[in-house]
C-alpha cells in the first residue's frame, strides 16, 4: 500500500498516511477514502493497518482494568470512587448489609477492577479482590503513559522496583503506589516514573532511568 | 493623535515589514504542567498562553450531552495586555471571541468520540498587539493537539488588514487602530477550510479575493510553524 | 454571603505518608522540610504594561503586570499617591479554579500581597504625587496565577515587588494650562524596602515551608508571614482551617525570619534589584 510516513514518524492531525482507506487504524481518520492522522503521536504500520501511537489521549476503561482510586463518597449501596481528576466510578454493592464490611472512608485508597463502562458510567466489581491500599505513596500519571511504565514484558517496571528495592502497584488509569524501604528508594522510584511519563517516546530511555536511580541511590540525600 | 504615516513609499510598514510577511512568531507546547494540553505563542508582541481540560465528566450533569462532548472556550485578556488597563472581568468583546474561536476549534475536533463530557479551552492573552484571536487560535489548536484530542486537522490563523489602501499581512495594533480594514482569517489547511472569518472596515469584491489569497499564504507558513512546534517537542529530548 | 470553594480531597494515605517522611526530615519531592522550591524570576516580559514579572516557583507559575493611572488621592492623603493589588486564580492554572469574578481565594490572595506591600513600606507613595490634594499616580498590581503546583502566595509578592521594582512609569507633568499631560519620559519606582513572605506549613508538631499541591491539600494548617529587610514582621495570614499550637510560634517566627530573608536575596539577585 503506499504510504505517505516514514516508519515511526511524528504526525500530527490531518497529515495524509495512506490512500486506501480499509488501512485506517487507531488514532486516525477516514475521509473521501484516505487515511489521516488524527491525534499527534508515532505513525506505525501493523497487520495491514496504519495506527497512530498517540504521546497523550484519554483513559478509556475497559472490563476487567485493575484501577486504583480514591473514596469520595460512601453511600447506602456503595461507594463512588476518583479515577483520575476527569473521572469517577461507582462500586455498587448489591447486598446494602455487606457495604459496611468493605470498612472504607472517603479518602480511603482502593485497589479495583472494572466491570463495566457505558452509558451508566464505569462500574467496578465489588466481588473481585478489591483491596485497600494502606499505605504508600500515591502519584498520579498520564494514563497513555502505563504501558511505557510497564515496558515489554514489564522490564521497564521490573527494573524500578529491582533498583529500588519498592513495591509498586500499577492502575491502568494512570494512579499508582510506590511503598519502599526507606525514602530515599521512595524517591528514586517517583522519580523514574516521572522520567517515564514525560520521556515515553523517547531512546535510550531504560538506560537514563537506570543511570537516574543509581544516582539517587548512592547520593547523600 | 494624529494619524501616523504607517507605509513608507517603498512599502515598508511601521515595524519594518513588507506588505505579505508576517510578525516574527514563536510557539510552544506543554508549558502549563497542570492541564491536559497546553501552547504558548507569540506573534510580534501578541503574546498568549492557550491550555486544554478533558475531555472531563460535566458538572452539572444535565448539561451534559448524550452524543457528544461540549466544548466550551474562554478567551481572556490580563488587564495590562493592552495600552489603557483593561477592568476586570469579561468584555462583551471577550465573550464574542470567545463564541467564534469555539465555534471554530467544534469544527474539527471529533466530539462525538466523548459523549456526556466536555472539553475546556481557555485562551489568556498576556499582550495584545493586534491579531489576538487569530494567535489565539493558532494556541488553542496547539494545545488540543498537545492534549491529545482527535482532531480532523489543526487550525492555523491570520489577519489581514487594509492600511493606506494596501493589503497587509498579520496587521499589528496600530495598523488595526488607523488601518480602513481588518480580516481575521482561520482555516483547517488538510480540510481547504474556513473555520473563522470576520471582517470590521470595508473592502471592495476584488481586494477581499485578494485578501483571502494574502490570508492563505500566511495560514500555510504557520500551519508549518505549528507542525514544527508539535514535532519539536515530541523529539527534543531525543536530541540531547 | 460568599460561597466556599470546593475542597480538594484529603488522601489519607498521603496524609500519613507526607507526616512520617517529615519526622525523617523528609519530603515527596526530596526536599528538605525547610526548603524553598527553585525560583525563577523574569521580568519586562510584557512591553504594554509599565512594569511586569513571570516567577515561577517549582511547578507555580505567577505573571504580575503594573499599569500606572493619573487619578485624585484619598481626602485624607492629599499628598500621596496609592496602589490596589487585585489577583486572578486562572482556570488554565488549576482544576480546582473556576472562571468568574474571583472567588475568596483570590480576593485573599490579592489582599495579603497588598498589606505586605503597604506594611513593609514598599512604596513611598508621597513620590507618586503630582499636583497635592488633586492629581496623584494610581498603580494597579495584576496578579494572575498561571499554574497552581501549591503556594501562590509567597511567588505572587515576589512577582509584584520584582514589577515594582523594574518598572518605568510614565511621567506626567502639569502643562502651561494647568492640566496633566503624559510625557515621554519614564521614571523607576524607587522601593523603599523589599518585603517577601514564606508560607509554613504544620502537620502535628512538625513544620514545613512552601508546600507543593499534594502537601497542601494534607496539612493540619498554614500560615504566611511576612518581613521586611530591617527584620520587623509585616503581614501574618493564617489561611486555612485548623489550629496551630500555640507552643509552635517561636518556631514558626524564627523559620519565617531565616527563609524571607532567604527569598529577597534570591530576589534582589535574580531580578537585579537595588538595594533600599
Amino acid at each position: 500500500m503506499p504510504l505517505y510516513f516514514s516508519e515511526r514518524e511524528v504526525v500530527i492531525p490531518g497529515q495524509l498516511l495512506s490512500d486506501n482507506g480499509k488501512h485506517g487504524g487507531e488514532g486516525t481518520y477516514v475521509i473521501g477514502g484516505k487515511v489521516y492522522a488524527a491525534q499527534v503521536g508515532i505513525a506505525v504500520r501493523k497487520n495491514n493497518k496504519v495506527s497512530v501511537i498517540a504521546f497523550k489521549g484519554v483513559y478509556k476503561p475497559q472490563p476487567g482494568d485493575r484501577v486504583i482510586g480514591i473514596v469520595t463518597d460512601v453511600k447506602p449501596n456503595g461507594y463512588e470512587v476518583m479515577l483520575s481528576r476527569h473521572l469517577s466510578g461507582n462500586m455498587r454493592i448489591p447486598d446494602r448489609r455487606e457495604v459496611k464490611s468493605f470498612n472504607l472512608k472517603v479518602g480511603d485508597v482502593i485497589y479495583a477492577k472494572i466491570k463495566e463502562s457505558g452509558l451508566r458510567g464505569v462500574m467496578l466489581d465489588p466481588s473481585d479482590r478489591v483491596k485497600k491500599i494502606e499505605e504508600g505513596i500515591l502519584v498520579s500519571i498520564h494514563p497513555a503513559k502505563v504501558s511505557r511504565l510497564i515496558g515489554r514484558r514489564g522490564s521497564m517496571i521490573n527494573m524500578i522496583k529491582r533498583l529500588t528495592g519498592c513495591e509498586i502497584i500499577m492502575g491502568r488509569n494512570g494512579m499508582i503506589i510506590v511503598k519502599g524501604p526507606n525514602p530515599k528508594s521512595e524517591f528514586a522510584a517517583i522519580s523514574a516514573i516521572k522520567m517515564v511519563e514525560s520521556e515515553a517516546h523517547t531512546q535510550g530511555l531504560t538506560e537514563r532511568v537506570e543511570n537516574m536511580i543509581k544516582n539517587i541511590m548512592e547520593g547523600e540525600r | 493623535m494624529e494619524k501616523p504615516k504607517l507605509i513608507s513609499e517603498d512599502g515598508v510598514r511601521v515595524d519594518g515589514r513588507r506588505l505579505d510577511e508576517l510578525r516574527p512568531i514563536k510557539m510552544e507546547v506543554g508549558v502549563l504542567d497542570k492541564s491536559d494540553g497546553s501552547a504558548y505563542v507569540e506573534f510580534g508582541k501578541t503574546k498568549v498562553f492557550a491550555a486544554v481540560f478533558g475531555p472531563r465528566e460535566v458538572h452539572p450533569k444535565h448539561l451534559a450531552l448524550p452524543e457528544r462532548a461540549i466544548l466550551n472556550c474562554r478567551y481572556h485578556m490580563t488587564s495590562f495586555s493592552v495600552e489603557d488597563r483593561k477592568p476586570l472581568g469579561m468584555t462583551r468583546r471577550e465573550v464574542e471571541l470567545s463564541k467564534v474561536i469555539r465555534e471554530a476549534l467544534e469544527s474539527i475536533v471529533f466530539l462525538e468520540e466523548f459523549p456526556r463530557t466536555s472539553i475546556d479551552i481557555y485562551v489568556e492573552v498576556i499582550q495584545a498587539d493586534g491579531g489576538t484571536r487569530t494567535t489565539g487560535l493558532t494556541a488553542a489548536s496547539l494545545a488540543l493537539a498537545d492534549a491529545g484530542i482527535p482532531m480532523a486537522d489543526m487550525i492555523a490563523a491570520v489577519a489581514v488588514g487594509k492600511v493606506e489602501g494596501h493589503l497587509v499581512l498579520d496587521v499589528c495594533d496600530i495598523e488595526d487602530k488607523y488601518g480602513e480594514a481588518d480580516l481575521p482569517v482561520a482555516m483547517a489547511p488538510r480540510l481547504n477550510s474556513i473555520v473563522l472569518l470576520q471582517l470590521n472596515g470595508r473592502l471592495s469584491r476584488e481586494e477581499f479575493q485578494k485578501a483571502m489569497a494574502l490570508a492563505r499564504e500566511g495560514i500555510s507558513k504557520i500551519y508549518q510553524m505549528q507542525r514544527e512546534a508539535l514535532k519539536r517537542k515530541y523529539s527534543s529530548v531525543e536530541e540531547g | 454571603m460568599p460561597m466556599q470553594p470546593k475542597k480538594s480531597l484529603t488522601v489519607r494515605i498521603m496524609q500519613d505518608k507526607i507526616y512520617r517522611l517529615l519526622q525523617q526530615g523528609k519530603r515527596l519531592d526530596g526536599r528538605r522540610p525547610d526548603e524553598v522550591r527553585p525560583v525563577r524570576i523574569e521580568t519586562g516580559l510584557v512591553e504594554k504594561a509599565d512594569g511586569s514579572a513571570l516567577v515561577s516557583m517549582g511547578g507555580t507559575k505567577i505573571l504580575v503586570g503594573i499599569k500606572a493611572e493619573v487619578g485624585t488621592p484619598y481626602p485624607d492623603r492629599p499628598k500621596e499617591g496609592s496602589f490596589t493589588v487585585n489577583a486572578e486564580l486562572l482556570p488554565l492554572a488549576s482544576t480546582t479554579f473556576e472562571p468568574g469574578p474571583p472567588d475568596e481565594r483570590g480576593i485573599e490572595l490579592a489582599r495579603v500581597v497588598d498589606r505586605s506591600l503597604r506594611e513593609g513600606g514598599a512604596l513611598d507613595l508621597e513620590k507618586l504625587c503630582i499636583i497635592p490634594g488633586e492629581k496623584v499616580y494610581i498603580l494597579f498590581i495584576d496578579i494572575y496565577v498561571l499554574d497552581y503546583d501549591g503556594n501562590y502566595y509567597d511567588p505572587s509578592l515576589l512577582a509584584a515587588v520584582a514589577a515594582l521594582a523594574t518598572a518605568k512609569i510614565p511621567r506626567y507633568e502639569v502643562g502651561e494650562d494647568g492640566k496633566v499631560e503624559k510625557t515621554e519620559e519614564r521614571f523607576s519606582l524607587q522601593l523603599t524596602a523589599i518585603p517577601t513572605t514564606i508560607t509554613i506549613g504544620i502537620i502535628k508538631e512538625l513544620l514545613l515551608v512552601d508546600p507543593q499541591i499534594e502537601e497542601e491539600n494534607v496539612l493540619d494548617v498554614s500560615l504566611v508571614v511576612g518581613t521586611d529587610e530591617k527584620g520587623n514582621i509585616v503581614s501574618i495570614q493564617k489561611n486555612s482551617p485548623g489550629l496551630i499550637p500555640i507552643g509552635l510560634m517561636d518556631r514558626i517566627t524564627e523559620l519565617a525570619y531565616e527563609k524571607t530573608e532567604e527569598l529577597r536575596r534570591k530576589l534582589i539577585e535574580s531580578a537585579g534589584i537595588p538595594l533600599p
